[in-house]
């Protein structure tokens, strides 16, 4: 018979050195600091503080990838509002939508974006192709309040650039040179509209910028302003306007204050299409945004290269923010059932059911911990209420199990629509993931406690939620997300180290302070 | 309630040690996983199964009076529980003493249970009926329910006796009865002999069938919490017979390692009511004896060390 025990802790060891090999050649090859490989790194810091507590909402646009650049890791912190992300409808750019909440005197909102430029041969921004319907061109051809195009003055001018014979894409040349060269830079506080610009012959960036849209637009050719940054070392980074217009099918950048006709520099950062200013919303709510740029000379996960090799499939940094993620919290699940089996066979506290824990604190992670408290307490009450009030009654399990799942989600959705009646919205979507997993766990609870008694049911109610938090606690350190997705293979020492659990036979903690009698009273 | 003992707060691993006290996760590894087939398990979770065993080996065993399989059974068995005088109605797949009706007794109104409750034949009806529909049975599937002879206490365990049956648990080892406890129902326990939900534990020494000292709630324990009487000094009556059907039943079974529950009838003498794939280890403290001091005695014998 082969010896258990050897066998297992001989797995463990070859899983271990299996993990470490595939974590050095990790670093090795695939971890190299980001400017030694020609690609550049940088980190766009939102700094947004709100004075007032007003009713009211505003938008935050947020960088994303682009073919030529990517967010390998972001991070959102935020007091006193309630942020959602979303994306522009139109644009389909990225957006945080922020509403204070009642109770707070200011609210703040900070993120970092780590953004990895992708080496390219070519260090200019190319054209970026896309479909553009009727209505989409209707719209960037329309007249605006401050890029009027239907002036005698615009007209004029229009008259001396253009001839009959040209192509469109000559004439938007023509333009370009016309506002880059015509138009002399302004300063940053003089007025920003086309009319005046053009009526002045002089212009800061942004007056410069709708002064060419303007004119493209009166030439029937589809253009828009871009809001941006342009990457620099910089404490006050100041937002930066340039001009996109779609020709051939495709939109092309144009930079009239320096002069790039085009084609951009990459570190030309585009954060929004549908907006001059970065934070929109009512002036009433008192908003101050700042932001700063710091070049990061070396990164721990880089994108190393555009090639689409075959190993990349390991490498998990490669993956979009919003997917980077959900992969990083399922990485983190066997960590925590790694923490519940310790607890429960080393420690020897009982929970309801195996994964509950981990899932319990996988919901408060996706939710945020207040509204998964919120939820626990309502579908703890609700189970113990309708178990008081059915229990007379008899119902078959599943049947029971669903009323209080029936009556959890109506106390759910009132509670929500409560918080919506006092505007402290919380994120709907939050609250379902904690709702069925709590609910599953309530049949866990009834079960027990019809067994061997309320008291008990309560005390293993108890013991796992204090598994959940340290579950919880240790799911929420950033670093260990990262970890897990940087290096998938601490999975191999997670099973190694479960293995060795799997065959420890000695005491468990628990069973010092259960059978401590024994040894003191001996009888015989 | 009265508490003898001065009781340690504290205990070294290294004492349990020398006790040879048996922990869960070295129970599971070392005795569960390597001497009980899985497939047996359900030998002893099936209550019905059991007994089909017993009876097919001539190992005492309650007498059944009605094993009711489907819903269209129950109205046929009204008839035959108006003829019975006592009897158990129990799920075959319960845990913990959930879904037991005793009825004692019979007059003009209804069935009386052993509590002195009076239900109506109606009741009954609906009582079986909900055990079927899988109400007691822990993974709410469908579920039988048999009918049984009602045991009547033995008149040793006067005093002892409290709102239910007291059993006798006895660990068996690769056949040889290593340990044994009396469990004795209390109030907390509800009347049910399970040292989990409540009720006390009484060790038994093997060779005389004497009782001595005691556990409730994992602490050591020398009199009934509800009645105040000594645990110890009573002496259980054919105590020879009580281990030769719980040995006989472990060898029927083929669990190396199994915990035997045996009842004791004033009528029938021992009877056996169920098997356990995985005796608890409250037993050490009832005895005050680590299993493994008894489990090694018998390695030692049979040449392995």
């Amino acid at each position: 018979m082969i010896n258990r025990n050897r066998a297992a802790i001989l797995i463990a060891l070859i899983l271990i050195v299996a993990g470490a090999l595939c974590a050095w050649l990790r670093i090795k090859y695939t971890l190299k600091p980001a400017g030694s490989q020609g690609g550049r790194a940088w980190r766009l810091t939102y700094d947004i503080n709100l004075s007032s507590t007003r009713e009211g909402k505003i938008r935050i646009a947020l960088p994303d990838n682009t073919p030529y650049s990517h967010i390998y890791r972001e991070t959102f912190s935020h007091q006193g509002i309630w942020v959602d992300l979303l994306r522009n409808k139109r644009t389909q750019g990225r957006e945080a939508s922020v509403v204070s909440m009642a109770g707070y005197q200011r609210g703040r909102f900070l993120a970092h974006f780590d953004i990895q430029l992708k080496p390219d041969q070519k260090s200019k921004l190319p054209p970026v192709k896309e479909k553009m319907t009727a209505n989409d061109r209707a719209y960037y051809l329309r007249t605006e309040k401050y890029m009027q195009i239907n002036t005698p003055g615009l007209a004029n001018i229009l008259d001396l650039l253009a001839n009959e014979q040209m192509t469109k894409t000559e004439l938007l040349t023509r333009i370009f040179d016309y506002c880059a060269e015509n138009i002399i830079k302004g300063e940053k506080k003089l007025f920003s509209d086309a009319e005046k610009t053009f009526e002045h012959g002089i212009g800061n960036t942004l007056g410069r910028a709708r002064a060419m849209v303007a004119l493209c637009r009166l030439s029937k050719i589809p253009a828009r302003v871009v809001a941006g940054f342009i990457l620099e070392n910089t404490q006050e980074a100041q937002v930066h306007h340039w001009v996109e217009a779609f020709s051939q099918k495709k939109w092309f950048s144009y930079d009239p204050e320096n002069g790039y006709s085009a084609q951009l520099p990459i570190t030309f950062l585009p954060i929004t299409r549908d907006s001059i200013d970065i934070v929109r919303g009512p002036d009433t709510l008192g908003y101050q945004p700042r932001y700063s740029i710091k070049r990061l000379l070396a990164s721990t996960s880089s994108v190393s290269s555009r090639e689409s090799r075959l190993w990349n499939i390991v490498d998990l940094t490669r993956l979009t923010p919003s997917m980077q993620e959900i992969v990083s919290l399922i990485l983190l699940l066997p960590l925590a059932a790694l923490i519940t089996t310790i607890f429960r066979n080393i420690i020897g506290i009982q929970t309801f059911g195996t994964f509950t824990p981990s899932l319990i604190a996988l919901s408060f992670i996706h939710a945020d911990w207040r509204t998964g408290a919120l939820v626990l307490f309502i579908v703890l009450a609700v189970g113990i209420l309708v178990r008081l009030l059915l229990n007379k009654l008899q119902l078959l399990m599943v049947a029971r199990l669903s009323i209080i799942l029936t009556l959890a989600v109506l106390c759910m959705v009132l509670a929500v629509s409560v918080l919506d009646y006092l505007n402290l919205t919380p994120s709907a979507s939050a609250v379902l993931l904690p709702i069925v997993i709590l609910t599953m766990m309530i049949e866990r609870f009834n079960i027990i406690a019809e067994e061997d008694g309320l008291p008990n049911a309560l005390k293993i109610f108890v013991t796992t939620i204090l598994v959940s938090v340290c579950c919880f606690l240790v799911m929420k350190v950033e670093m260990v997300g990262r970890l897990a997705l940087i290096f998938p293979e601490v999975q191999l020492f997670n099973v190694a180290i479960l293995l060795m659990i799997g065959r420890y036979s000695g005491y468990r903690l628990s069973e010092i302070w259960r059978f401590r009698d024994i040894t003191q009273i001996p009888l015989k | 309630m009265v508490r003898p003992h001065k009781l340690p707060f504290w205990s070294w691993p290294s004492e349990f040690r020398q006790n040879g006290i048996m922990g869960i996760n070295s129970r599971n590894i070392n005795l569960i996983f390597p001497f009980n087939p899985r497939p047996i398990y359900a030998l002893c979770d099936n209550k019905a199964l059991t007994k089909k065993l017993c009876e097919s080996q001539h190992i005492p065993a309650p007498q059944t009076y009605a094993l009711i399989q489907r819903f269209g059974d129950i109205k046929k068995s009204k008839g035959l529980l108006l003829d019975l005088p006592g009897f158990v109605i129990k799920p075959t797949r319960g845990a913990g003493g959930r879904g037991v009706l005793a009825i004692a007794n019979r007059n003009g109104k209804g069935f009386k249970n052993t509590k002195g409750e009076l239900f109506s034949l109606e009741q009954i009806k609906y009582h079986i009926s909900t055990i079927l529909s899988g109400l007691y049975s822990l993974s709410g599937h469908p579920d039988q329910a048999m009918v049984e002879k009602l045991i009547k206490p033995h008149p040793a365990f006067k005093g002892l006796t409290v709102a239910g049956t007291p059993d006798i648990r006895i660990v068996i080892y690769k056949t040889t009865p290593i340990m044994s406890m009396l469990r004795l129902p209390t109030e907390a326990s509800q009347g049910r002999a399970n040292l989990h939900q409540g009720a006390a534990g009484v060790g038994i020494d093997l060779e005389t069938g004497t009782t001595y000292g005691g556990v409730l709630r994992d602490r050591v324990f020398d009199v009934h919490p509800d009645t105040g009487a000594p645990l110890g000094g009573v002496t259980i009556p054919m105590w020879k017979d009580v281990l030769k059907i719980a040995t006989q039943l472990s060898r029927a079974i083929g669990l190396q390692y199994v915990g035997v529950d045996v009842l004791l009838d004033a009528e029938d003498g021992p009877l056996i009511l169920e098997a356990n794939a995985r005796p608890g280890l409250s037993i050490q403290i009832a005895n005050r004896c680590g299993l493994w001091q008894k489990l090694n005695k018998i390695n030692l014998k049979q040449g392995i060390s």
